[in-house]
């Protein structure tokens, strides 16, 4: 898989004229240099000669007829494809990078509709200036190539324990809705042919049936990375994603079925039957060699630990071994990298090195996103050109026929499904589902890899295809995301606030999961514990390399132990910016809601430090990477088992903030994996830095990285009360001061309305810090809040106090 | 010993009629309840610590409290009951049924009322039928007290955030004299609890083990 993008040649039928037209839109390589590389090499092989599919670049283009030694030579035929795919990639990704530079922009549009634009744009401009159809994404490259890092991403990636538990209902669409829709189609559009005034009579019924195969392949990305923003039913999610995965595989067994119907001159019963006999095997197969090669996968990483460089690499080979291996049988590819990749996914994640681990799950986002991303621009790009036959009747047929037997499909199964669910699909779900069936790539690819002399009209097979997936890509695509969202709060009139609601939810979550545990319905599954049984007796033993702990959460903890470390240094270096609307308001000494830089940071409180509760979905992003569930929740206990280091990291975070914060950067990063001595060091440092005086940095520091709501709040809450009694008073007040307050005098006497400044926002939400800030706040409130309904002052007090004499002989220099 | 005792038919029917459970769900929650229980008739308090998963759920004491509190098993009464039976047990199950595809609106409404009232005596721990200040700032602080390197400062400036929150829907005095049921309801308007609060209930053989 390693060179899986880049081993393909798409770009070499582009010529050198497209590298003309490429290289303005690269602004970045308008180097000189570039141009006229592709200047030169336009004369010795003139448009034509390099346009043929994969016809080795012409070495040696040059036919000088002197042999004296040049200064400078340029030979762009001998780079031509590599160059040409480089830049293909390159423009692929830097079309990506611009996308998201508009923050608002991804969320509107969907990155698949704006990347089939960059593709449509491109390949105007190459049809424009050759007056020629631009070059089509051979099928070749797209399923040897791109297609298998997008789904070993999916399978990789894949929230196994909830997929298994929806099997049943997963299972169900993608294999009856998919002959279900494509047997519809194929025959309704077979009827529409049959009348002789659309010109359509020449379509065999084969014809079409294969035609409905490939268009009902259902193309998941745009739906996901819709759905993952927006907090969907984790049942729904789960269905959308494995139909989608599981659909891709049938929709290609069944084109190949259809495929080889079509070129047989007469078709007999027992064909039939072989054709289903087929089916299954093509399946089955599949799924067979991707376990087997997943288990040979984890065996191998069981001897990795000496050479750990090559260790992910052995995850990639093995999974694209079993994808051309599965396609060499003509099995199905995508079953068998799909369970290879869930298969070994638990095993090699115990067996590889933390740093390992992380690589694998980069290299494997990165490889689909590439993937993705060319995909959906060469889709763009094939589709100028003259390759088209339009025909009304064909194509608008086509459309409806696909929206409705997708929504009578997902109906109809769902009504049959529900009997056995127990949660049955709301209509709302099974709306969702049936509008989340966008077409992609994998209609596109299989609609170009009709052989034409089988099906003389392919090309309005194309066209139909490609208005189908435009129109799904682009009106669903973009119009899915405020319909879920409308749908999801049809019932609400008012806007829940913001960090009521966090509250609730959590509380909720918690008392959910703790129901679950009473009931003891958490370990359900019959087959399951049954597999875990065999898993621990047998598996575990023979894929696991010996010296690993016994138990998988205890090795995750190990794993997670540097990495969370390596997390709570780097949420300490994130620095809020102080909001001045919150400022402003606070100087108004107005009851105003909460302004959203501080509902953000209290929800970005709540998120990252309550009790992760064992979410049973785990969001799947094509695009980035999120700790999956198990972590999540191993994280949390790890939380609390490593207070120690925790204490350490928290003395090396504040001294390194003493200085500018690129040096404090490297140097905690640096310094954390390796020693867990250094932490007594950087405390005996740390107290010296403080004791030489190094002003009050380190105070200071604590003062801002409070959590200053609480003040905020208690003194809203209490003008509310006094608004008339005493009018909002002067805030000018720096920071600084206060802190000078809390050295000196441990600030208790300090004027009613030097409140602490609300801008300084919350830092590093993760780690404690020395509490001299607190102190003073604390007393500031406690004195001169009397009218104050709650707490009781002298309550305050006292707790500042106790606060005090824990925090004094641990750093107080003084 | 796995030998579980069958629930008698009478049992089982009226246990069926009252909380909405099928019979192979009732059955089910009984053997549990014996397994919690020890065999025993009813479960005390100390039954729960056999609960491992439990262990790490912050707000367990919570969770725990809930079941003996008299308010969400008889509707009358209020204080903490000792000891609960099956039929206690499978009562306060209920509150987590799953909603049903053919209610009214009428049931709808009734079934959020009494989910929320389940919620609303959890945070409403002193039984005086309103969440004061501290009631919440107690709940928040057991949120994020998985976090012992956060501060009880931040639980209780989110607690007043919220409690600020609270104000803005039902009126400024509610934060000193406390949240009531109404004004709980009011609150929970946005979230659409009937599908969110419950539980799979299941009827296979899918006991966890508990030591």
């Amino acid at each position: 898989m390693g060179g899986g993008v880049g081993a393909g040649d798409p770009p070499s039928r582009c010529g050198p004229r497209l590298l003309l037209r490429l290289v303005p839109v690269l602004a970045v390589l308008a180097a000189a240099g570039a141009a006229e590389a592709s200047a030169v090499a336009g004369s010795p092989a003139p448009d034509g000669t390099a346009m043929g599919a994969g016809t080795p670049p012409s070495p040696g283009g040059t036919a000088s007829e002197e042999t004296r030694l040049h200064v400078f030579t340029l030979d762009y035929p001998h780079v031509q494809i590599p160059f040409e795919i480089t830049l293909w990639i390159l423009l692929a990704s830097l079309a990506k990078i611009g996308f998201h530079l508009y923050h608002k922009l991804p969320s509107i549009v969907p990155e698949s509709c704006l990347l089939i634009l960059v593709g449509l744009l491109l390949g105007g401009i190459i049809f424009g200036a050759e007056e020629k159809s631009p070059p089509v994404m051979s099928s070749d490259v797209f399923f040897l190539y791109l297609l298998p890092p997008i789904v070993l991403d999916a399978g990789y990636f894949m929230p196994t324990r909830l997929f298994f538990e929806n099997f049943g209902t997963i299972f169900w669409y993608a294999v009856v809705g998919t002959l279900w829709n494509a047997i519809g189609i194929g025959i309704s559009l077979y009827g529409i042919c049959q009348i002789s005034a659309f010109g359509l009579t020449d379509i065999t019924l084969l014809q079409n049936l294969l035609f409905g195969s490939l268009i009902s392949a259902v193309d998941p990305v745009a739906v996901l990375a819709v759905f993952e923003n927006i907090h969907v039913n984790e049942q729904l999610y789960i269905l959308v994603f494995g139909e989608s995965l599981l659909n891709d595989a049938i929709t290609v067994v069944l084109y190949n079925l259809f495929k080889s119907f079509c070129q047989m001159r007469t078709i007999k019963v027992i064909d039939v039957f072989a054709g289903i006999a087929n089916f299954f095997i093509v399946g089955i197969g599949g799924v067979l060699i991707g376990i087997l090669l997943g288990f040979v996968a984890a065996f191998t990483t069981r001897f990795t630990h000496k050479i750990r460089v090559i260790e992910p690499l052995f995850v990639f080979l093995y999974s694209y071994l079993s994808y051309i291996t599965a396609e060499m049988f003509h099995l199905s590819g995508i079953m068998a990298i799909t369970s290879c990749a869930m298969t070994m996914n638990k095993y090699v994640e115990e067996n590889v090195s933390q740093k390992s681990y992380t690589t694998i799950k980069y290299f494997m986002k990165m490889l689909s996103s590439v993937s993705e991303t060319l995909i959906f621009i060469f889709m763009g790009v094939s589709t100028v050109g003259k390759n088209h036959e339009w025909n009304w009747a064909f194509v608008s047929f086509t459309l409806l026929f696909c929206l409705i037997w997708r929504a009578l499909g997902v109906f109809v199964l769902t009504q049959i499904i529900n009997v056995f669910r127990t949660i049955p699909l709301t209509f709302k779900d099974q709306f969702i589902i049936a509008y989340g069936g966008l077409r992609g790539a994998i209609c596109f690819s299989l609609v170009f890899l009709l052989p034409s002399t089988v099906f003389p009209r392919k090309k309005l097979f194309i066209t139909a295809v490609i208005v189908v997936i435009f129109f799904t890509v682009f009106i669903q695509g973009i119009t899915i995301r405020p319909l879920v969202e409308f749908l999801d709060v049809k019932r609400s009139n008012k806007k829940q606030p913001a960090v009521s609601e966090e509250i609730y939810n959590r509380f909720f979550d918690h008392v959910k999961t703790g129901i679950e545990d009473v009931c003891g319905h958490w370990g359900h599954n019959f087959w399951r514990d049954k597999f875990k049984k065999f898993d621990n007796k047998y598996l575990r033993r023979l894929l696991i390399r010996e010296n690993q702990p016994k138990s998988s959460i205890v090795s995750l903890y190990k794993k997670l132990e540097i990495k969370h470390a390596i997390e709570m240094a780097e949420s300490g270096m994130i620095s809020k910016v102080p909001s001045s609307v919150s400022l402003s308001e606070y100087h108004e000494g107005k009851i105003k809601p909460l302004s959203p830089t501080e509902m953000e940071n209290m929800r970005e409180i709540l998120t990252k430090n309550l009790y992760q509760i064992r979410h049973r979905t785990m969001s799947y992003n094509r695009h980035s990477l999120a700790a999956d569930a198990n972590e999540k929740q191993a994280k949390e206990i790890l939380i609390r088992r490593r207070h120690s280091l925790r204490e350490s990291l928290r003395k090396t975070n504040s001294l390194s903030r003493e200085r500018p914060a690129a040096a404090a950067n490297t140097k905690r990063f640096l310094s954390l994996p390796k020693n867990t001595k250094l932490p007594e060091k950087l405390r005996v440092r740390n107290k010296t830095s403080s004791r030489v005086g190094d002003s009050s940095d380190s105070e200071m520091d604590a003062t801002t990285t409070v959590l200053n709501l609480r003040p905020r709040a208690g003194k809203i809450l209490r003008e509310q009360r006094l608004r008339q009694q005493r009018p909002p008073s002067e805030l000018r007040m720096e920071w600084k001061n206060e802190v000078d307050g809390s050295q000196n005098g441990r600030g208790e006497q300090q004027e009613p309305g030097s409140l602490p400044q609300p801008s300084i926002g919350f830092r590093q939400p993760l780690l404690t810090r020395p509490r001299f800030g607190t102190l003073s706040r604390e007393d500031l409130t406690a004195d001169h809040g009397s009218a104050r309904p709650t707490p009781p002052p002298r309550l305050v007090r006292q707790a500042s106090q106790g606060e005090r004499q824990r925090n004094k002989p641990e750093n107080q220099p003084y | 010993g796995r030998q579980w005792q069958e629930l008698p038919p009478g049992k089982r029917k009226k246990g069926e009629r009252g909380s909405g459970f099928t019979s192979e769900q009732i059955e089910h929650l009984h053997r549990r309840f014996r397994q919690l229980s020890r065999d025993q008739l009813t479960i005390r308090k100390e039954n729960f610590d056999s609960i491992p998963d439990l262990e790490f759920n912050p707000i367990r004491a919570k969770i725990v409290h809930a079941f003996f509190d008299k308010r969400n098993l008889r509707q009358e009464s209020s204080g903490l009951a000792d000891e609960i039976n099956f039929e206690d047990f499978l009562t306060i199950m209920s509150y987590f049924r799953p909603i049903e595809m053919n209610m009214d609106e009428e049931q709808l409404d009734r079934f959020r009322k009494e989910k929320l009232k389940f919620l609303f005596h959890m945070y409403d721990s002193d039984h005086d039928g309103k969440i004061t200040l501290q009631e919440y700032r107690n709940v928040v602080e057991e949120l994020l007290s998985g976090n012992p390197h956060l501060e009880k400062e931040s639980a209780r400036s989110i607690a007043d955030g919220a409690m600020m929150e609270a104000a803005s829907i039902c009126g400024p005095d509610q934060v000193y004299e406390g949240i009531t049921f109404e004004d709980f309801l009011k609150m929970w308007q946005g979230i659409d609890i009937e599908t969110k609060m419950h539980v799979r209930f299941l009827n296979m053989e899918t006991i966890a083990h508990c030591y």
